[in-house]
């Protein structure tokens, strides 16, 4: 290929490669890991590495759902189902079948995978072909579906009571494995070190498809579907590849949800309450950014940690008041106010509101391509 | 033929369970999935119009249900505890006193409706995925307020007694409140149906689904009638509240999320924009609930999914749907 030749995607493509280590970005996700690998070395309690283990798994979710909403621009309300489906074909392959062993383990991923890309590709054919706007409606309507199965089958999910799976080898709870740099190698280090790699090669798939050609026609057709189905691109198949890749990446972050608690019920993996902080964290974190999930994981986490605390302070305060205690109980009115908020005046989140000021201050010399343009912005009408 | 082959279908529908059931079981179940299918119809339709005048999908539609069934809760509570109107053994009484929980109910969703149309879905007309999120957000700031001021666990609704207990018709029973709710539904249906067809406003709404911009051009403000059918859908929605609240004798703050799930089927089903699709729709599904709860008890939700699906995948615009 002689560099006179090239066309203009590719020189495009030349710019940011030449840009790529020159912006703060890569060096703060690279800052965001070493961080999270140092926790348990660090601070040896055992609530802060629940919570930075569980900000890894919701990161990626949030990224998982952000490649469906962001980049493809279908609001899907079932992204939480297939995460409950990772977790329940994990905990259901390792705690019925006998001692658990690592072959269940996977096998248990590999039954969640293969599940939600069949139900995926189906949801998908049913609504995409139709109208994107379906997509949201059945997805809740199956989500809900789901959640009243998993309840009702009580044989197979334990119902309310859900399951609490045993898990093998190093995994396991009784696992010691002598000290390693003065820290005892617990079965709870192992998994951390295991899951924070999933997360990570999650993240790498992640940014590989988005920047993918696949993940740059999904883009076109975020942004103007009409214009792209008219370039030829047959865009429901694409719609259906995006959230079925989606769905498929947050079944791997169920069942790494279900290895970090070991124990999967439905309204903790299935509810409508996973999926309303996923929103939450993608609206903050920023839409259509990927990293964004990251900022919106630690803050909202981190808050709900916090916030119990926060309410027996606030009951001693108001002790008197029925009325002030009810305001301190129900915080998730709070985070609803500012999810509108958000949503009304940084639409972008903090990554995109972020990265909007750093472009204004300091215009490219360079002819760089216009910045992806907000998956928010112009819809065209039916 | 064709508009009539969705009807002929649903009829078949109808009598398919006779063949597994003995007749007064049928009645009785047929009663009931009416009675739940005129309910669902009164929030559906408001989704649909909304939908189809004004291209928003809703979801805060069942938040305003909630509403309207905690204002009629305690509007209930209040006359019944000062004078006893749903204990007295009184028609007019218990009459008044339901009508009096709906009036109260929809008066206060036609306020929330104004404000949420204002507020929170006029700055984001056009843009459907700004439109569901910021409207589910608005789910859950007006649900939470529900748990705030009522308490978030379930309450008993006091039932009028003229509503309770049943009619035992040649051997069947036939319970009194569903019956009540058909009617209404009925009359519900009917209005709309006139209000579309007969009147200068329907008539603009009506070219509003079919064309927006043309009916800008012809000089109406179709702002304000968005606003207005924004109020009267979320009043229906309010009604269904207050039917629903005293069908199943109870509230919960959740109730609407649930029943916003339902409409969402039947409006699928029947196609959006279309408010005959809609009731038909909520026929099939309630309907279909009731008997297959009956005879299959576990796979009574499914059933609903199936018939979404096959109904998807036979006409891809719903029953009614306009295919634009």
């Amino acid at each position: 290929m002689s560099s006179d030749r090239l066309t203009p995607v590719q020189l495009a493509r030349q710019a940011e490669r030449g840009r790529r280590f020159r912006q703060p970005a890569p060096y703060l996700r690279l800052a965001c890991l070493v961080l999270a690998a140092l926790v348990p070395l660090v601070v040896p309690s055992f609530q802060v590495l629940d919570l930075a283990a569980k900000i890894a798994i919701f990161a990626a979710l949030v990224a998982s759902y952000d490649v469906v909403l962001g980049y493809t621009g279908i609001v899907s309300f079932g992204h939480a189902m297939f995460f409950g489906f990772g977790a329940y074909a994990v905990a259901l392959s390792l705690g019925k079948f006998g001692a658990p062993t690592y072959a269940h383990l996977a096998a248990g991923f590999l039954a969640g995978v293969a599940l939600s890309a069949t139900i995926a590709v189906l949801i998908g054919a049913f609504s995409l072909r139709v109208k994107a706007i379906f997509f949201a409606m059945i997805t809740l309507a199956f989500a809900e579906f789901a959640l009243i199965l998993a309840v009702q089958l009580t044989h197979i999910t334990g119902g309310e009571d859900g399951l609490s799976p045993k898990l093998p080898g190093i995994f396991a709870v009784s696992y010691e494995g002598g000290r390693l740099l003065g820290i005892p190698v617990t079965g709870r280090l192992v998994t951390y070190y295991f899951i924070l790699a999933i997360c990570l090669a999650l993240f790498l798939v992640m940014a590989r498809f988005i920047h993918s050609p696949l993940g740059r026609t999904l883009q076109a057709i975020r942004d103007n579907e009409l214009r792209a189905e008219a370039l030829g691109f047959r865009t429901f198949v694409f719609q259906i590849a995006s959230s079925s890749f989606g769905s498929v990446v947050a079944t791997v972050l169920g069942g790494c949800y279900v290895m970090w608690v070991r124990y999967a019920n439905p309204e903790s993996v299935l509810g409508i309450h996973v999926m309303l902080d996923l929103l939450l964290m993608v609206i903050i974190g920023g839409i259509g950014t990927l990293y964004g999930g990251i900022i919106g994981a630690t803050f909202l986490l981190t808050a709900q940690t916090l916030l119990p605390h926060l309410r027996t302070v606030a009951a001693s305060v108001f002790a008197g008041s029925m009325i002030m205690q009810r305001m301190t109980e129900r915080w998730l009115l709070y985070f609803g106010i500012l999810f509108i908020l958000m949503v009304f005046f940084f639409p972008k989140g903090v990554i995109g509101t972020v990265r909007d000021a750093l472009a204004r201050r300091a215009p490219s010399p360079v002819s760089s391509p216009p910045h992806p343009a907000s998956p928010l912005r112009g819809e065209e009408k039916r | 033929m064709r508009r009539a082959a969705p009807i002929l279908a649903t009829a078949a529908l109808f009598l398919l369970p006779l063949a597994f059931m003995d007749a007064r079981t049928y009645v009785t179940l047929t009663v009931a999935g009416l009675a739940m299918g005129m309910l669902i119809f009164l929030v559906a339709a408001g989704l649909t119009l909304i939908f189809g005048l004004m291209d928003v999908l809703n979801f805060a539609h069942g938040a305003v249900f909630s509403w309207g069934a905690y204002v009629g809760f305690s509007v209930a509570l209040l006359l019944n505890q000062r004078w006893g109107w749903a204990a007295a053994p009184s028609v007019p009484l218990n009459v008044l006193l339901l009508a009096a929980s709906i009036l109260a109910a929809m008066v206060v969703a036609v306020g929330l409706g104004i404000l949420l149309e204002r507020v929170i879905v006029r700055p984001v007309y056009g843009r459907h995925m700004f439109q569901i999120l910021i409207t589910l957000g608005a789910t859950i700031v007006i649900e939470e307020l529900i748990r705030m001021i009522w308490g978030p666990n379930d309450q008993v609704m006091p039932v009028p007694l003229t509503f309770q207990g049943s009619w035992d018709v040649a051997d069947v029973i036939v319970l009194r409140f569903p019956v009540v709710a058909i009617v209404l539904g009925v009359l519900v249906y009917l209005g709309i149906t006139l209000l579309l067809t007969r009147t200068r406003v329907g008539l603009i709404v009506r070219a509003g689904v079919e064309n927006g911009e043309m009916i800008q051009v012809l000089g109406h403000n179709i702002y304000r009638y968005f606003t207005r059918v924004f109020a009267a859908g979320s009043a229906l929605a309010a009604l269904g509240g207050v039917m629903w609240a005293m069908f199943s004798q109870s509230v919960r703050p959740a109730m609407g999320g649930e029943q916003l799930i339902f409409a969402f089927i039947v409006v699928i089903i029947g196609g959006l924009g279309s408010v005959t699709g809609s009731l038909l729709g909520a026929l099939i599904v309630g309907l279909s609930y009731n008997y297959v709860a009956f005879l299959v008890p576990k796979a009574a939700i499914g059933i609903n999914m199936a018939i979404m699906v096959l109904i998807l995948l036979l006409r891809p615009t719903g029953l009614f749907g306009a295919g634009k």
